[in-house]
């Protein structure tokens, strides 16, 4: 009974997950590319290929990076909103109505707006900046690899910071009210308030948001795809668009495999830190 | 003190959302701005507004390579299809996870959920293959299937948690009148699912509307969406800008309405049921 009722979703699943992955393991041990002759098994040769290959170790530098900047920033403003908002001045539910705006813009469009307005000589943002007097020449954001950055995390921030805002708010509404009285009674500050009691109720909601922006952030392909698509040169390639580009343009599809596979072997680790972050924190995966 | 908090809070949060609606700003600006004024510096704040671009959008007077109004039409029917197969597979699911005993549904769960990890770019590289060798690229299913599956354990998830908080006893008191495990499903647990299973949707929807990487892969023309297509506004001509904008707003729109008027069903689907 329990089974039968499970088979739809498990047969989906198994379509888009397993199958998948026995497909992967397989192709990752035979030169396969869809360009070029035959297929054959050349056992670990691939997985020498790409682990030998630097692009791909900066690429997985890269994809850290992005992960721990995104939600770094996007953890460190939701915060700062959520407190803010939670102030309940009379317009807070107004404003949390239109800051959640961002989550429901494609990212792709985000990132085509984004790249329109960091455009150096028609873009409104460089003409902003030069006329308050923040900047002098206009800067060209996507054709440097430091402002490359700046423009992928800050695009990612903008998109989701709104998702940590809403999940901490929602965790602030629950903070009950007497310890913080009894707290002010006996003296305490706002730090202190902050330190002691607002912030150890608001921790499963804390671990809640990183958690489950992490894991998004990992899988982010078309915002970056279509802002900076890795460039100038590869400064901004993160390991999806590596993928991408080793087996959906040069058709080196065993190369792809392989690194699929060693990127899924380090996401499961990953994924293990995470669901342990959550089960320390949070009811959420009890039965 | 207390008043001159308020203020600086008040400054805060509206230079912050200043700063979050910009973006959104400019492209309704821009969309409802004549070509020769669309590209000025400084930027035209002040105008005649136009539908010009809305119409060269929908009808197709644009460099594109298909009309733009036809791949908003495949995109509707993409997230509705693939929205259906996910609730169809995880309702049942869920159902079993909140309420039956079986051996291994432990193990089912957890596995359910770290699917949510696995990266689209790893799964869309076997489905390319075998689509192309079976000749399903730019066809329905491979766009429903994986869509549907991208959401799926978390929809599992939220509903799981939603099928929990309805008292068993309701449940149990059917089972005493011998109403079967279906008519129980049907008659009870699914009436009072339904906000869950309106938030568990906008997400999935969500999800289908925006994405980006098995569209661009697994589709030519026939079932191109709107977030592949608005890529071509910026093309070897140049950007236009205008349409790019009538575009984007066109793509974006359903779901800011959506987002707006059902707000909490969003808010609740967004965060995966965390916040209720």
């Amino acid at each position: 009974m329990g089974w039968g009722l499970m088979s739809p979703a498990l047969v989906v699943l198994f379509i888009m997950a397993i199958a998948p992955t026995v497909y992967l393991v397989y192709v990752s041990f035979r030169h396969e590319n869809l360009l070029g002759p035959g297929s054959m098994f050349v056992g670990w040769q691939n997985f020498s290929r790409v682990l030998s290959n630097n692009e791909n170790w900066s690429d997985a530098l890269s994809t850290v990076e992005f992960v721990v900047l995104s939600v770094f920033f996007e953890l460190g403003l939701g915060l700062g909103l959520a407190l803010l908002l939670n102030r309940r001045l009379p317009e807070s539910d107004l404003l949390t109505a239109l800051f959640i705006l961002p989550l429901g813009v494609a990212p792709v469009v985000s990132a085509l707006v984004f790249r329109v307005l960091l455009d150096p000589a028609y873009g409104w943002i460089d003409y902003y900046l030069q006329t308050w007097g923040l900047i002098g020449d206009p800067i060209d954001w996507l054709g440097n690899p430091g402002t490359a950055w700046v423009a992928i995390v800050g695009l990612d921030v903008w998109q989701w910071t709104p998702f940590v805002t809403l999940i901490l708010l929602a965790g602030l509404s629950g903070v009950p009210s007497e310890p913080k009285e009894a707290a002010i009674v006996d003296g305490a500050g706002p730090v202190l308030l902050f330190w002691h009691i607002t912030l150890p109720f608001l921790r499963p909601f804390i671990a809640i948001a990183v958690v489950l922006r992490a894991i998004e952030a990992f899988k982010t392909f078309g915002s970056i795809f279509v802002l900076t698509t890795g460039g100038p040169g590869t400064s901004t390639e993160v390991i999806n668009l590596d993928l991408y580009r080793i087996a959906l343009q040069d058709f080196d599809i065993g190369a792809a495999a392989a690194l699929g596979i060693v990127f899924l072997l380090f996401l499961s680790v990953i994924m293990t830190q995470l669901l342990g972050v959550l089960d320390r924190n949070t009811d959420i995966l009890e039965d | 003190m207390k008043s001159l908090a308020t203020v600086l809070a008040r400054l805060a949060l509206w230079s912050a959302l200043a700063t979050t609606l910009f973006p959104i700003l400019w492209m309704l600006l821009t969309s409802f701005k004549q070509p020769d004024i669309s590209q000025a510096l400084p930027p035209v704040w002040d105008f005649a507004p136009t539908w010009q671009n809305y119409r060269d959008v929908l009808t197709g007077n644009t460099y594109t390579s298909q009309v733009f109004g036809v791949l908003i039409v495949h995109t509707v029917i993409v997230t509705f299809a693939s929205t259906l197969v996910g609730l169809v597979a995880a309702v049942p699911a869920a159902y079993a996870l909140a309420r039956l005993r079986f051996s291994g549904k432990r193990f089912a769960a957890n596995w359910i959920l770290t699917t949510i990890m696995f990266p689209p770019i790893v799964s869309v590289i076997p489905v390319f293959i075998f689509a192309s060798r079976l000749g399903l690229t730019d066809t329905w299913p491979v766009l429903v299937i994986p869509y549907a599956a991208f959401s799926l354990p978390m929809m599992i998830w939220m509903l799981r948690s939603s099928i929990k908080q309805i008292p068993f006893e309701i449940e149990e008191a059917a089972m005493i009148d011998g109403a079967s495990q279906a008519d129980i499903l049907r008659h009870i647990v699914l009436p009072l699912l339904t906000p869950g299973i309106v938030s568990a949707s906008l997400l999935a929807g969500m999800m289908a509307w925006n994405e980006f990487l098995f569209a661009l892969t697994l589709t030519r023309s026939a079932v191109k969406t709107a977030p592949v297509g608005i890529s071509e506004f910026t093309n070897m001509y140049g950007t236009q800008w205008g349409t790019l904008s009538a575009a984007a707003t066109v793509t974006v729109a359903p779901i800011l309405v959506i987002t707006i008027l059902l707000r909490r069903r969003v808010v609740e689907g967004l965060t995966f049921g965390a916040v209720k």
